[in-house]
């Protein structure tokens, strides 16, 4: 029974084993189910192991049970891109109208959803054309730092419903900030962080395992046997390197740092920097960028055995990267191209981890992230991305 | 309750005393009984996963063995212990009733044992199993799932008389090892909202004021949208919170709404969150 309903579960990449569907078989062969809601409730139990996978689950019961549009699945990632996108650009009316191609005029008299639509069409239309830094999906060039000026009229991101009706417990959608492409939280992100702990073992072996020693001893029958353990030492020391220049970063940089200040007992150190889009020969230790530089000659001279940790979404103008004198701050002209310095870093500290807030499957937009992300090991600012990016700083070589 | 044709012995549950239960997890939690699985559950901490096994225990009437994990824990300390200390000790003087030469007199049942070995059947909390690491995780499943273990020293096996109902709670946002999470049923607890909230506050309150539940509902849920608190407070912290508000004699529900808000030290328990928590609401009775 249901063999439809397990197999468009999978089409939508929702892991479920087939064991999990035979006891669900099990369950409804035993009389436990004898209505809709039971079924709701006994499958999701049974088959979905992670409340991330809940608000899909959802989706797929209203379809299947009271056929209810489903989204596509390229429509799950639209959504988000599309909503992200707009919410840039309500910053910027002009830039969006001309990116559209049409004037601000036009702009301002179709509705939001219309606006959507018209522009996931666009999206949709230029995916398979193009495939590097172009100013749809990447930043292409454009660092909005300044702030346009007004928004549109009646302009709302947000709540656009797609599904009206359906089975309304599954159509409710509770389980949405749960899900996978649902936005980074920050218990998610303390969740992940805390595997930054460093519990390898360092210091000499002085300390009596008590436990093992009896054991030890008892196994000897009687003679005594003394186990000495490495005491454990947390040595890791940490220098946190924020972009907290453009819009993209905005949300993330008090997240991270708060993150990271939090953990601070655990760090041997902790320092903490910023920079704009990317690094040139200073770090700041001023959030404004200003009044404390930090030249990154000095950063050579710490221990190389500290973790780099760079927070970024590595989104530019390549020449900013390339070019010698990139910086599109006047001040930091430099001499040298910043792709350089951030190889002298990634040389210097052999632990280093680039974090990217730019969702993934995005990154081949980007050609600044695809060029720093063969610098540094680059990591999505998800909780997969972040344990990924722990184990990899963590790793002895 | 939906039970129609499950065993006369199998008992369904329906909430108890002091927990409220919604209808989607009784459901789950009779399910999860009938097939014999482990129960999993995620949540946020105050969420009421710990309280749901004491509640299943009370109204099923079964005894409840607790396990709580911790970050050193062995598997074998779960299942049994071999107490060589003791028999070291009747060896060398020897003014004990046990036969030194008896290994099984020094063997004692840890929690998991305990369960198996019960003359009853029992509920089995299993808490926080994300502190362990993954190995103790998946042995542990595969007792769990045999309902048998050895014991090493004195080659016995050890099976369940009555299988246990097991609870196994985790808080970790992250997932538990794929092996782990096949062989339980699962089920995410939402935090409660307001209306939920309220509910649970009568349970605990059977005559509170209304006007008092309501603004210190309301403060509660306004607190935890402070931003970058590490500890949010949750429904423990806002029960505690309400009966230092009832026991003040000098305390008028009316002030909540003004923003004037005592005792947040029973909300945030960390110096940090209590800081910030304190801020905001002064600030925004500036406005």
């Amino acid at each position: 029974m249901f063999v439809p309903f397990f197999y468009q579960l999978r089409d939508a990449q929702i892991p479920v084993s087939p064991t999990a569907f035979l006891t669900l078989q099990r369950a409804l062969k035993r009389g436990l189910v004898t209505s809709l809601a039971d079924f709701y409730t006994a499958a999701r139990s049974i088959l979905i192991k992670s409340e991330r996978y809940f608000d899909r689950f959802d989706q797929i019961f209203a379809h299947h049970f009271e056929g209810a549009e489903l989204p596509e699945v390229e429509a799950f990632e639209l959504d988000a891109i599309a909503r992200a996108m707009l919410e840039q650009w309500l910053q910027h009316p002009k830039e969006l109208a001309d990116a559209l191609g049409m004037s601000e005029a036009e702009l301002q008299r179709l509705s939001p959803e219309e606006l959507i639509e018209y522009f996931k069409a666009r999206l949709k239309d230029q995916d398979g054309r193009h495939d590097g830094g172009n100013r749809w999906i990447g930043t292409g060039g454009t660092s909005p730092v300044g702030h346009a000026g007004y928004h549109p009229e009646g302009m709302r991101v947000g709540g656009v419903s797609r599904n009206k009706s359906a089975v309304k417990v599954a159509m409710e959608r509770r389980y949405k900030d749960y899900s996978l492409s649902g936005p980074l939280t920050q218990a998610m992100v303390g969740e992940a962080l805390k595997r930054l702990r460093n519990l390898i073992p360092s210091g000499p072996k002085d300390q009596v395992n008590v436990d093992e020693s009896i054991y030890q001893t008892m196994k000897n029958g009687g003679e005594i046997e003394i186990v000495f353990d490495r005491s454990l030492k947390d040595r890791l020391k940490v220098i946190l390197a924020i972009d907290n220049g453009g819009w993209s970063m905005d949300p993330y940089v008090t997240l991270v740092q708060t993150l990271f200040d939090y953990s601070r007992a655990q760090f041997k150190e902790l320092k903490t920097y910023f920079f704009h889009n990317t690094i040139y020969d200073t770090l700041w230790a001023d959030p404004a960028r200003y009044r404390q530089p930090k030249s990154i000659r000095e950063l050579t001279r710490l221990d190389p055995e500290t973790r780099l940790i760079v927070v970024g979404d590595a989104s530019m103008a390549p020449y900013e990267l390339m070019a010698a004198d990139g910086s599109i701050h006047i001040e930091e002209r430099s001499g040298r191209p910043s792709l350089e310095i951030l190889k002298g870093l990634s040389e210097t500290f052999r632990h280093s981890a680039w974090l990217n807030p730019v969702p993934a499957r995005l990154w081949p937009y980007t050609q600044t992230i695809s060029v720093i992300g063969e610098i540094f090991p680059m990591f999505e600012l998800s909780i997969d991305g972040l344990e990924k990016a722990v184990n990899h700083l963590m790793s002895k070589n | 309750m939906v039970n129609t044709e499950m065993d006369a012995d199998c008992a369904t549950f329906n909430g108890a005393s002091q927990y409220v239960l919604d209808d989607e997890l009784a459901k789950i939690v009779n399910i999860s009984m009938a097939l014999e699985m482990p129960l999993l559950l995620k949540g946020e901490p105050g969420t009421g996963k710990t309280m749901l096994a004491y509640a299943i225990a009370e109204s099923l009437q079964m005894p409840l063995i607790v396990l709580n994990v911790k970050s050193s824990m062995k598997l074998v300390e779960a299942l049994y212990q071999y107490d060589t200390l003791t028999r070291l000790n009747d060896s060398r003087f020897g003014d004990s009733q046990r036969d030194v030469s008896d290994i099984e007199a020094y063997i004692r049942m840890g929690k998991i044992g305990q369960a198996f070995t019960a003359d009853r059947r029992t509920v089995l909390l299993i808490d926080e199993i994300d502190k362990a690491d993954t190995d103790f995780q998946d042995d542990m499943l595969d007792v769990l799932d045999q309902m048998t273990f050895d014991i090493i020293e004195i080659d016995k096996t050890v099976k369940a008389r009555q299988r246990p109902v097991v609870i196994i709670t985790s808080n970790a946002k992250k997932d538990l090892s794929d092996p782990f999470l096949g062989r339980c049923n699962f089920h995410h607890i939402a935090f409660p909202d307001p209306a939920m909230m309220r509910r649970i506050i009568r349970v605990h309150f059977k005559d509170l004021d209304e006007t008092l539940m309501e603004n210190a509902i309301t403060a509660f849920y306004q607190l935890r949208d402070i931003d970058a608190v590490e500890k949010k407070p949750a429904t423990r912290e806002l029960i505690n919170w309400i009966r230092a508000l009832t026991v003040d004699p000098d305390f008028k529900p009316k002030r909540l709404v003004k923003g004037e808000l005592p005792y947040l030290g029973v909300l945030f328990k960390k110096s940090g969150d209590l800081e910030r928590a304190n801020q905001t609401v002064r600030r925004r009775r500036l406005f």
